[in-house]
């Protein structure tokens, strides 16, 4: 290296003549020190910034110290979405009452949807799990994949439980047993601003076409920047795409025999992802926010940003909340996706169930907790005070009543469910495979046709996996 | 003790009455003086070997396996299934085009950091003392600055709505907007949707943290290069690109080799930047870094698998660096 130095030095003819200089060593030794330093430096950084830890939470385990069954004990429950006053105070209530029955404490942690499947991830790899946790009812088959789920189907064997209806149980039970208990249904409509509406004498759209001429009403009176039906690209994207072509005759994949098939490529899926596509390409959302998912939406609603979107009861508190309380009562309403040639469309089946992590510490307690929160007192309560549809028959008929919930009970009717496979999560999130085929739709870059042949063959390598 | 400094000290002429035994100079707590160096090198390598060769080793052997969350969490073991990890990736289009993406992406933000940093060094190196010290409190601010952070502010610059830079690009009269990019209206134009230019983005905010770095490591060269090698070319009559590319660069040439070799790995593994630019959702501009964490970390995890796209990367990188050494010493010889 040093001779190298040396040698390059003196070959330069422009400075042959200071190449006795006493000094000439200096830049080499320098250049050198630099290189070193520099390299240390680096390192160091690359180092510290690998260095950050977690702390691992201490759960304190007083000894139980008699009286109730459960009494020292602590539970953590995990709730999904984003707290909002009516749900905070529900599960405070559930919490209080399992405590004074049961004596044991309960932690509760909410986790935000588009976080769910991440913090899952993680808990089943090995970190801080819940020992009970609420679950959307398509995410079932994937976790029990990944033996998250404890099994409980002793719990809707008896009592209260035995009255949910069998058909409600497809995602949850799997090779005979029972994984999840449901918890409210969760249809979807659309959720629209009554009030600039009513300003802009805009009537409840009956069709698709009526739809669009509202969504592009709105935008040519409250700002370019609005959009008039919000388009979601994101994680829960299919709830929208599925209802468009659901309605028009479309599905997702079929199973025939052990394989699934897919059937994006044909004509009645093909008219719901031209609907959906449309939303941008027909400028009533904007080309600028391609991946955004429900949560995203609500946040520019409760901004004035949105005049429609498809979405479903929960998230009004939320929205009155973001809002500052401006955005509430009868400012907001629902109609039920109307379909393209007129009537209601079909809906995603959604729904929420709540069960038991496998790791859970406290396997007794935590089945108990279940046992609780999904018997009729307050299964009902949880699906009536979120926004959502009760799973007990009796419940769910009185609620046909009920203005704001009666669209939802309507679409509760018609909803179908997404492929009950656990790889669906893969296709439907991680892969996010008709998101970007409606991204490539959308930017020119290929026909529906071809990109919808291509996320058929994507989508049948996904399910098919093993 | 006593007996050894005097020894060093006094060197032969120790006044001490006691034999004088000839024993080696530094020796302490009965360790021969060889293994000291040895010895003083164990924790470093106890840190590296847990920290980074163990995960390393443990990455590697998971490539070749079928590893998710049943096997991390000890209910199943985890089953050996050879080359099928790297075998699924030939007829993968994700891969390719996050393969494509990270290395057109360094080709493009390696010497752009090169080149800028090296300019604004030469220029620091020419400025008053006061100025230059102004000029490198500035810049080393942005190179400062968290990489999430970094994604951030240059997402928000990009914003479609709110960006400053639709807002810049709209104040343009409309002759010279239509002249250079044949459009004048930019309003809602949305940069972070296509891949190239999410790219465009991620390279301008890569070489904006990156270039301080460079510039402040050539000054520091700089500052070693004696004036009288300027003053002979000047007297001589050598233009400053002459100048530049005959004394500075070659005298430089150690510090722009590690400065090249820092870049190209920093360059080639970038990921916070881009996950907030572009989120996870938009496959077509993953790296292979971003499609890694993707496959590997989202649900249902298939870590195996992420960790073979992580090996791919990292023996591109041992490439790329290996035969960039090789290069320099080559030349070194000649």
């Amino acid at each position: 290296m040093l001779v190298y130095q040396h040698r390059s030095a003196l070959t330069i003819s422009l400075v042959r003549t200071v190449g006795r200089h006493p000094g000439r060593e200096n830049p080499v030794r320098i250049a050198k020190i630099t290189a070193t330093t520099v390299t240390t430096a680096a390192l160091a950084l690359g180092l510290a910034a690998c260095g950050s830890g977690e702390t691992p939470e201490s759960s304190p385990s007083a000894a139980a110290a008699g009286g109730p069954k459960y009494a020292g004990k602590t539970l953590t429950f995990w709730r999904l979405g984003d707290s909002n006053p009516d749900a905070q105070k529900y599960t405070d209530e559930l919490v209080a009452e399992f405590e004074k029955q049961t004596g044991a404490k309960v932690k509760v942690e909410w986790i935000p949807w588009p976080q769910v499947n991440d913090k899952f991830t993680a808990a089943a790899a090995g970190g801080a799990g819940p020992d009970v946790t609420e679950i959307g009812n398509d995410q079932v088959p994937l976790w029990q994949s990944q033996e998250a789920l404890e099994p409980i189907t002793d719990i809707v064997a008896s009592g209260d439980q035995a009255q949910i209806p069998k058909n409600l149980m497809g995602l949850e039970t799997i090779d005979g047993e029972t994984y999840a208990v449901p918890w409210g249904g969760g249809s979807r409509a659309v959720l629209y601003r009554a009030d600039w509406f009513k300003e802009l004498k805009i009537e409840v759209p009956k069709s698709w076409d009526e739809l669009v001429a509202a969504a592009k009403k709105i935008q040519a009176e409250k700002g370019s920047d609005v959009d008039g039906f919000a388009f979601n690209g994101g994680s829960d994207a299919n709830h929208l795409l599925g209802a468009l072509a659901w309605t028009a005759g479309g599905e997702y994949a079929v199973k025939e025999g052990d394989k699934w098939v897919g059937k994006l490529t044909e004509p009645g899926f093909k008219t719901g992802f031209a609907q959906y596509t449309g939303l941008v390409t027909d400028g009533l959302s904007s080309k600028s926010r391609l991946n955004q998912n429900t949560t995203e939406i609500r946040t520019r609603f409760s901004n004035n940003k949105v005049g429609m979107y498809l979405t479903a009861a929960w998230d009004l508190a939320s929205i009155e909340e973001e809002s500052k309380g401006k955005l509430k009562g009868d400012k907001l309403a629902f109609f039920p996706l109307p379909s393209q040639a007129g009537g209601e469309a079909q809906s995603f089946l959604g729904g929420n169930d709540i069960a038991v992590w496998g790791t859970a510490k406290e396997k007794e307690a935590a089945k108990e907790f279940v046992k609780l929160a999904s018997g009729k007192e307050w299964g009902v309560k949880y699906a009536t005070d979120g926004g959502l549809l009760p799973v007990y028959p009796e419940a769910l008929a009185k609620l046909a009543e009920d203005p704001v919930q009666a669209p939802f009970a309507a679409a509760f009717a018609k909803a179908k469910a997404f492929p009950a496979d656990p790889q669906w999560t893969e296709a439907n999130e991680t892969k996010a495979v008709l998101q970007n085929a409606a991204r490539k739709v959308i930017e020119g870059k290929e026909s529906a046709d071809e990109a919808l042949a291509a996320a058929n063959k994507e989508l049948e390598d996904i399910l098919n996996a093993s | 003790m006593t007996n050894t400094s005097t020894l060093s000290r006094g060197g032969g002429r120790s006044s001490d009455p006691g034999p004088r035994r000839p024993r080696p100079p530094r020796k302490a707590g009965g360790l021969p003086a060889w293994s000291i160096p040895y010895v003083l090198l164990i924790p470093g390598l106890l840190v590296i070997g847990a920290l980074l060769l163990y995960p390393l080793i443990q990455m590697a052997i998971i490539a070749f396996q079928k590893v998710g969350l049943v096997q991390i969490s000890g209910k199943k073991p985890a089953t050996w299934v050879g080359l099928d990890n790297f075998t699924s990736f030939v007829d993968n289009d994700i891969f390719w085009s996050s393969l494509r993406n990270t290395v057109v992406f360094a080709v493009i933000a390696v010497p752009l950091t090169l080149v800028l940093g090296t300019a604004v060094g030469v220029l620091l190196h020419r400025l008053g003392k006061k100025m230059s010290l102004f000029v490198i409190i500035g810049i080393m601010f942005a190179w400062a600055v968290p990489p999430v952070a970094q994604g951030v502010i240059w997402r928000w610059l990009f914003d479609a709505e709110a960006g400053i830079v639709n807002w810049a690009l709209n104040l343009l009269p409309d002759w010279l907007s239509t002249a250079l990019f044949g459009r004048a209206d930019w309003t809602g134009e949305p940069w972070l949707n296509d891949a190239w230019s999410i790219y465009m983005v991620l390279v301008i905010c890569v070489v904006w943290a990156g270039f301080p770095f460079v510039a402040v490591s050539v000054l520091a060269g700089l500052k070693g290069v004696p004036a009288e090698l300027y003053e002979a070319a000047r007297v001589d009559g050598a233009a400053p690109w002459r100048t530049f590319w005959k004394i500075t660069f070659p005298l430089l040439k150690p510090v722009f080799a590690v400065l090249t070799v820092l870049s190209i790995i920093w360059d080639f593994k970038v990921f916070s930047q881009l996950y907030v630019l572009a989120g996870t959702s938009n496959r077509e501009a993953y790296n292979l870094s971003m499609y890694a964490v993707t496959e590997a970390f989202k649900a249902p995890p298939k870590m195996g698998s992420g960790a073979a796209i992580a090996l791919v990367l990292t023996v591109i990188l041992l490439i790329v660096t290996a035969a960039y050494i090789r290069q320099m010493f080559k030349q070194e010889d000649t």
